[in-house]
């Protein structure tokens, strides 16, 4: 026995060596949800992503995490209507995160400061791939392609990129040197760059399939929708979408005193915009639709940018919602006015909406022109076969893969479903993504499957109510064609609009578990951990209370049984 | 982020950028608020602290023989003595010359009912010891009787809600008042769910000279009857309904208030929890005890001046915001 002298003292053990971890019925996880800006987002970028790595002032790294999948970041941050921020769910605390204003942001930081894109050194082994269109679709995909280190021939009909961007989008919502800024970088990238190149003209489908891997086709819609009407038009009817082009390429086009422009679309809402710049004392928009915003339903809402449509209206603008046209005044063959009636998208009894107009509802606009600006179609010289007859390119709506073709993809306006640039930059991605799988015989491209997280999932106790930054926007009567109407955000506008993103779905760092935990069961590492967090659940220990999971701001926090 | 690197686990912890004068292992239930509120003054207060224990949950679950969970000197007194042992140990490391800090801590048995003579002492005699009183509203360790503290209408095994009576029919004592009127230098109350204002009340308890006590409240999953992942949720709402004001008393004098933006109803409170599940019956009493019991919170809200009148990043919303990277204002 052991005997104990005066002054001696016993060390006790540690409770270290009882292991609580037996106890636990339920296991936390770390689960790195989709943030909804990223699943709303066409062009795949993960807003939650980059705005974290910008609320740490890593502005390059959050750079390259955007181009990790959009290029194009000073142009869409400019042009895109961004359904991130609609779905975004600070927008359901208090107003949705500037996620524009920051794309913007970095795109421009990236041109002043001439970062160079992350792309893979040119691979021998992979064969060439072809893409057709250097709109915003071809870019995207010849820079993904080129990202993995494939060499891409990049085929132009006309002499300069940016297809729809550089002939449809006016200069005071895309800035002529903006454009070019993030085209030439883009080009400089090593690509095989053939401007002058029609398809059908200079070369056809059959010879790129025979001399490249895979052909990706991003034609674009040129080519302005008839309007087929059953009343009489005047001969020298103008097309909305021709009309803008002309003004993109000579800078003025003829401008009547009075005009209505058909249709709901970016195209009749810049052209409305346009011709008020050109001095028209009345510019009229009639649509089928209504002016986009919270509660108007997607089939319901005008296609063009609810921010658009705002200032069009703010430039004077009038909208005529809900209405169609049902014949042109003529005196001769001059246009007097137009007849307009009340008309709404009624869901049918087949669930899908279809135009109704409702008689004794007439009213007639005088006006001195009357321009369609109904839609776009595409220019399918060269490539007739793939259309099938339809307007448009069938193709698989993931993979923009041509169904029946090893080698075709397509994607952008040009496949009928979308029409915007970010969507445009997603199809050029994915398409690039499949081509490589397909080349590199590692199967097809298959859709992500991480699950979003919603608002209910967020514990908003830990957060505090902050203004949007807003950027400053030139008031109506200042407004010109070749000044852009609204600006970017200041520095410190910029890093008070990331601290505010909630981080849905991926770790804070907020310390909170590690901050909560009652059994001291969270460990904070100061590198990031394997999963990308910056803590670590002690299994020996945690009992399983879950209380970590309840107090995570994010919903980064699962608890899963053990059995 | 730098290249890929392992570190086991005992490593990691043993790195863990805080003191650890509590550490795992012990056998706190799951959520246990005590457990919680311990560690959080552990940490604010060491690492030259020493902590004299009264008898309850804390000092149960923390020290089974031959383990402790405790990396700081920590002494065991009986359930009705930590006032007196603290006041003790303060008194010989004075005489040692040395600077320790001396915190007595005891549940609300030990510091309502049976402790509260020595506290009473303790506190009269003006010794340099921080008392902390961990409030979880009855005797939770020997099985969820009554104590001086648990609240109007809640149901333990000795005030059970039944034909007689609707739960405890007495009111909750309020201790701080009481401790205050010693005049001691900084007496206040705080919140296992309000972190940032309980480390900053820790630490300007130990930086006054002379006594100085904190009350905590700290739900108990098992007595109050709610899910362990619950405690923080629960300890919010007692907060933002007015049921437990946040208040700081020097010399008596009530100083500071955490204000609340949007009072809850009592009903959000106390819905979560087992304990007052009878107020939701169809017994005719039951809306009488509701009423009552948001009557209390309303007096509360009304006599401390709760009521913020504009958003304050400080109080009972805005107090722990969290920032990417973990800074807190406290």
């Amino acid at each position: 026995m052991t005997k104990l002298t005066r002054g001696a003292i016993a060390l006790p053990g540690t409770s270290l060596a009882n292991r609580t971890g037996s106890w636990r019925v339920m296991r936390p996880l770390h689960q790195h949800r989709a943030a909804p800006c990223h699943t709303a987002c066409p062009a795949g970028e993960d807003a939650q992503d980059w705005i974290a790595r910008f609320d740490v002032g890593d502005w390059q790294g959050a750079w390259q995490a955007l181009v990790s999948a959009n290029p194009l970041p000073a142009i869409s941050g400019r042009v895109c209507p961004h359904p991130c921020e609609s779905a975004c769910n600070r927008g359901r605390y208090d107003q949705p995160i500037a996620i524009h204003s920051l794309e913007r942001y970095l795109g421009d930081m990236a041109l002043q400061q001439g970062w160079d894109y992350p792309v893979a050194p040119l691979d021998a082994a992979l064969p060439a791939v072809a893409v057709v269109g250097a709109g915003p679709a071809g870019l995207s995909a010849a820079y993904h392609l080129r990202r993995q280190g494939f060499k891409v021939s990049l085929i132009e009909a006309l002499p300069q990129a940016g297809g729809t961007l550089r002939s449809a989008l006016p200069y005071y919502r895309l800035p002529t040197e903006v454009l070019e800024g993030e085209i030439a970088h883009l080009l400089a990238l090593g690509l095989d760059w053939r401007p002058h190149t029609r398809l059908g003209r200079d070369v056809s489908l059959e010879e790129l399939e025979q001399d490249f891997a895979a052909v990706f086709l991003g034609p674009g819609n040129q080519k302005g929708r008839r309007w087929d009407v059953s009343f009489a038009v005047p001969d020298t009817l103008r097309v909305g979408l021709e009309l803008l082009h002309e003004w993109m390429r000579m800078g003025t086009v003829a401008t009547p005193r009075s005009v209505a422009i058909v249709g709901g679309g970016n195209t009749a809402v810049d052209l409305g915009r346009i011709l008020k710049r050109l001095g028209a004392a009345e510019v009229h928009l009639i649509t089928h639709e209504r002016i986009p915003g919270p509660g108007v339903a997607d089939f319901d809402a005008m296609p063009a940018a609810e921010r658009e449509v705002r200032q069009a209206i703010e430039e004077g603008v009038v909208v005529h919602e809900h209405r169609s046209v049902r014949r042109l005044l003529l005196k001769g063959n001059k246009v007097i006015g137009v007849e307009m009636v009340h008309a709404k998208k009624l869901v049918g009894a087949d669930g899908r909406p279809r135009l109704t107009t409702f008689e004794g509802t007439e009213s007639v606009l005088h006006v001195e022109e009357v321009i369609p600006a109904i839609g776009q179609q595409v220019d399918a010289e060269g490539f007739e076969p793939l259309l099938q007859g339809r307007p448009f390119i069938p193709v698989d709506a993931y993979s923009g893969a041509v169904p029946g073709s090893a080698k075709l993809f397509a994607g952008g306006d040009a496949r009928g479903d979308h029409g915007t640039v970010s969507a445009a930059v997603g199809d050029g991605r994915r398409a690039a993504l499949a081509i490589a799988r397909r080349l590199r015989g590692q199967g097809e491209l298959n859709p992500e499957t991480r699950a979003t997280i919603g608002f209910e999932q967020l514990n908003l106790n830990y957060y505090e109510h902050q203004p949007r930054q807003e950027a400053a926007v030139l008031p109506p009567a200042e407004r010109v064609c070749h000044q852009e109407v609204e600006s970017g955000l200041a520095p410190a506008q910029a890093a008070l609009e990331a601290r505010r993103c909630l981080s849905c779905g991926n770790c804070l760092a907020c310390d909170n578990c590690w901050t909560l935990c009652p059994d001291s069961s969270v460990l904070k590492t100061r590198e990031r951990a394997s999963d990308g967090s910056h803590y670590v659940f002690d299994y020996d220990y945690c009992k399983g209370c879950g209380l970590c999971a309840q107090e995570c701001p994010t919903g980064y926090i699962v608890m899963q049984p053990e059995y | 982020m730098s290249a890929e690197h392992t570190i086991s686990l005992a490593d990691l912890r043993a790195k863990q950028p805080r003191f650890q004068g509590l550490t795992a292992g012990h056998r706190a239930c799951l959520g246990c608020g005590q457990a919680l509120a311990a560690r959080l003054v552990t940490e604010a207060a060491g690492p030259d602290v020493a902590v004299a224990n009264a008898t309850g949950c804390l000092e149960v679950f923390t020290t089974p023989y031959p383990e402790s969970s405790w990396r700081l000197p920590w002494l065991h007194s009986v359930f009705g003595n930590a006032g007196a042992v603290a006041a003790g140990m303060e008194a010989a490391y004075k005489k040692q010359g040395k600077s320790t800090k001396v915190i007595a801590m005891a549940g609300d048995g030990g510091t309502f009912d049976i402790g509260f003579q020595a506290l009473s002492g303790m506190l009269e005699r003006g010794h340099n010891v921080l008392y902390v009183c961990y409030d979880n509203e009855a005797y939770m360790n020997t099985g969820v009787q009554r104590s001086g503290s648990t609240p109007h209408a809640a149901t333990t095994t000795t005030s059970p809600a039944g034909a007689a009576r609707m739960g405890k029919r007495h009111m909750k004592k309020d201790i701080v008042t009481i401790i205050a009127a010693h005049r001691i230098p900084y007496a206040a109350t705080a919140s296992v769910a309000y972190v940032s204002d309980l480390r900053r009340k820790v630490r300007h308890a130990l930086e006054v000279d002379g006594p100085s006590f904190l009350h905590i409240h700290a739900p108990c999953p098992l007595g109050w009857g709610h899910e362990g992942a619950a405690t923080i949720e629960v300890a919010r709402l007692a907060v933002q309904t007015g049921l437990f004001p946040l208040i700081e008393l020097e010399r008596g004098e009530l100083t500071a208030v955490m204000p609340i933006r949007q009072p809850r109803p009592v009903r959000d409170y106390l819905a979560l929890q087992n304990r007052f599940r009878h107020l939701f019956s169809q017994d005719p009493r039951a809306q009488v005890e509701l009423e009552h019991l948001q009557a209390l919170a309303d007096h509360n809200i009304e006599v401390y001046g709760l009521l913020g009148e504009n958003a304050d990043a400080q109080d009972s919303e805005g107090a722990d915001t969290v920032q990417r990277g973990g800074v807190r204002w406290a």
